[in-house]
């Protein structure tokens, strides 16, 4: 099939450098420029494989030139949506060929050619070729492909400029891939190192809790490393669709944190909270006073209105514990429309460190924006409460649902109209939890063991002394 | 092969590393330099300037992260794979990776992975890798040096830089880390306590394969800022680490 390209075709050459040293030209890359490009185009001439610019033997050995692939294919099945997919696989193609080098994707790609290929005969419509038969096998819905390598300076300009706007349209379409379309998550479990029962699900709307892998860096993990910490997960059957219950998700995360978690809901702090590793970049706490839900970031250095800062609150909650009315997440997750959607979003957002806050301009619905107060607002429970009065934040039917019933409760005389809520703390007085703990053991001899499950336990001092 | 060269701070253990980098430049093979000591002056001492680290690439990505740069439909190991690609300093005998500060505030666990991975995979296509560890032990511990042949551990005649040897030997054993082949290098020896020196490195437990000579001429050149890579062939230190390296390459 490649019997008239002079270098071998195999995936055994993936993973190939060329060293300066040992390379005759480099083409794109960071001192040049170029870019790669798949486009469905129905007058596509199959078999048509051409370099438009000089060719490897007009180039000076150890220069770099611009450089582009333009790879334009046709098929009953093929739409535009998939160019984007298809086009991934040029890195893996390009570097079957021995003595080409290719690095990274799209308008940053970077590639070489080894002298040893040159000596070999190699040349770049040789490149051309084995890409087009690679892609047709490696996707039947190819019927046809034509391969164009450009290395004139003025052509690769105008396509990169080009190309540069068919990937920021594919950019917003990746954006708004959601949960919905597709049939496989990503489990990670990279941090079990140190939280063994942890495991972190990846899918297009919930990104890694340590911000640092998304649903398409999942993808690419589990292919470059398929026995790596990072796998497929089948979607499965929805359980519950707003809090993001699914029964796959259930049955692996079960399996990979010893049964220590047997169900997760993904957008939701409430009842099974997704877990946390130690890497979150933020947490999200409830504010069982306010009924609402605050969020502090992993650099932000002060307290929040609980009083306790990050630090504190992530003690508590991370090392794969699942504790109700917490949950780690990643800054990119808030920027997500399934963002705690099952607990009202950002109508239960009643506390946001100001940068955070700043950085979700835009995320954040208008009419909730302003009403969210920050660390210039409000440092504590009762003047979150003030402000959130005082800007008519959403919450208040919550709160002044939640005081109603504690009303009832006392058979006290008619509520009248938000008094109650301001009085719910008194003045001049804060109460700092001193400890919030998921599960407790009290020290305690004589055959007596006390264990408190999920206690909160408020005290206005805690004194501790030698006896 | 890869050769990682460790031991107490000062004692030399750049001073190995440069002249083996000098040496296996000219068999003609491609050869990895990894400057895995972000205290050592890896770069001077090879005659090239400092330059952008690994630790610099993990800085910069979580910036592009957090300032949100990075395009949906970019993965992540590509543009690392990219980046590391562009943090190596190529001359035509060898390259250069410096890793550079290990990471800030902040876990990056997912970051580091890949990283792994990556540098695990440039790494593949070279015939030599000479590593310059850290002087401490913390590369131990953290199985950095998992896949190492041979390592060589350089003490200078002080009593603590023998204990850090023989701490390295013991750790090793410990952590059921298996190096093919585990040496001592006595460096700067002074020709009157040699003796003594041999008899002090056996309880070391680790093998002593070479001594290098006190020598007036890295005096010098340290002096000068002169790169020792450019030390004369004839040198005394030259002479004693190419005779090391014959013999690691006869067992290797």
């Amino acid at each position: 099939m490649f019997s008239d390209i002079p270098v071998d075709v195999s995936p055994m050459h993936e993973g190939e450098r060329i060293r300066a040293a040992n390379m005759y030209v480099e083409l794109a890359g960071p001192k040049s420029i170029g870019a790669e490009l798949v486009q469905v185009d129905e007058s596509v001439e199959d078999g048509k494989y051409e370099v438009i610019g000089p060719e490897l033997a007009e180039m000076t050995k150890g220069e770099i030139y611009p450089f582009c692939i333009k790879i334009n294919i046709k098929g009953e099945k093929l739409e535009k949506e998939l160019e984007g997919v298809i086009e991934r696989r040029n890195h893996d193609l390009c570097n079957y060929v021995q003595g080409f080098m290719h690095l990274n994707q799209r308008d940053q790609i970077w590639c070489r050619v080894s002298t040893e290929a040159i000596d070999a005969g190699f040349k770049l419509v040789d490149l051309a070729k084995a890409i087009g038969i690679l892609f047709k096998e490696e996707f039947p819905i190819i019927e046809e492909i034509s391969v164009t390598i450009l290395t004139q300076k003025e052509e690769v300009n105008d396509f990169v400029a080009n190309a540069k706007e068919i990937y920021s349209l594919r950019d917003e379409r990746a954006r708004e891939l959601s949960d919905e379309d597709v049939d496989v998550f990503y489990g990670c479990t990279m941090c079990q190192s140190f939280a063994p029962t942890h495991m972190c699900v990846v899918t297009p709307d919930r990104t890694a809790l340590c911000g640092a892998i998304n649903w398409f860096d999942c993808r690419a993990s589990a292919k470059m490393d398929p026995d790596g910490s990072i796998f497929e997960i089948e979607k499965g059957e929805v359980l519950e669709d707003v809090k993001g219950e699914y029964a796959n998700v259930n049955n692996i995360i079960s399996q990979k944190t010893q049964g220590e978690t047997e169900k997760v809901y993904l957008h939701s702090v409430f009842e099974y909270p997704h877990t946390s590793c130690g890497c979150f970049e933020a947490v999200a706490f409830y504010i069982p006073e306010l009924d609402g839900i605050g969020i502090v970031n992993r650099d932000f250095g002060g307290e929040t209105p609980l009083g306790i800062p990050f630090s504190s609150m992530a003690g508590q909650c991370s090392g794969g514990k699942q504790v109700e009315g917490f949950t780690g997440l990643s800054l990119e997750y808030m920027k997500s429309p399934k963002f705690l959607q099952a607990d009202g979003a950002y109508e239960r957002i009643v506390w946001l460190p100001s940068e955070v806050k700043q950085s979700l301009e835009g995320f954040i619905p208008e009419d909730i924006f302003d009403k969210i107060p920050t660390e210039e607002d409000a440092t504590n429970i009762s003047d979150v409460k003030s402000y959130l009065l005082e800007k008519n934040h959403p919450i208040l039917e919550r709160i002044d649902k939640l005081s109603d019933d504690v009303e009832d409760e006392l058979h006290e005389e008619e509520p009248s109209e938000k008094v109650p809520i301001a009085e719910v703390t008194e003045p001049n007085q804060e109460f700092i939890p001193a400890a919030s703990i998921p599960e407790m053991t009290m020290p305690i001899s004589g055959g007596v063991k006390i264990i408190f499950k999920n206690a909160k336990i408020y005290a206005e001092k805690v004194i501790i002394k030698k006896k | 092969m890869i050769i990682a060269v460790s031991g107490k701070g000062g004692t030399g253990k750049t001073l190995v590393s440069s002249i083996l980098v000098k040496l296996l430049s000219k068999t003609g093979k491609d050869l990895l330099v990894i400057d895995a000591d972000p205290d050592s002056n890896m770069p001077e001492t090879l005659g090239l300037y400092p330059h952008k680290t690994v630790g610099d690439v993990r800085e910069d990505l979580k910036k592009d992260i957090t300032d949100g740069n990075i395009p949906a439909g970019m993965n992540k190991w590509d543009i690392l794979d990219y980046k590391i690609m562009e943090s190596i300093v190529e001359t035509p005998d060898f390259d250069l990776l410096m890793m550079g500060r290990p990471e800030g505030s902040g876990c990056y666990c997912a970051v580091n992975n890949m990283l792994r991975k990556i540098i695990e995979n440039v790494s593949s296509n070279y015939d030599f890798i000479v590593i310059d560890t850290e002087a401490g032990l913390e590369h131990l511990s953290r199985r950095t040096t998992q896949s190492v042949d041979t390592m060589l551990v350089v003490s200078d005649s002080s009593k603590r830089g023998l204990q850090t040897a023989s701490r390295v030997g013991t750790l090793a054993k410990d952590l059921e880390i298996s190096f093919k082949n585990l040496y001592l290098i006595l460096n700067r020896v002074k020709s009157e306590n040699k003796e003594e020196l041999i008899i002090k490195a056996k309880e070391t437990a680790i093998e002593l394969v070479g001594i290098i000579p006190d020598d007036k001429d890295i005096a010098e050149f340290d002096l000068k800022g002169r790169p020792l890579i450019q030390l004369p062939d004839d040198s005394k230190p030259v002479i004693a680490v190419k005779k090391i390296l014959d013999k690691i390459l006869d067992n290797g």
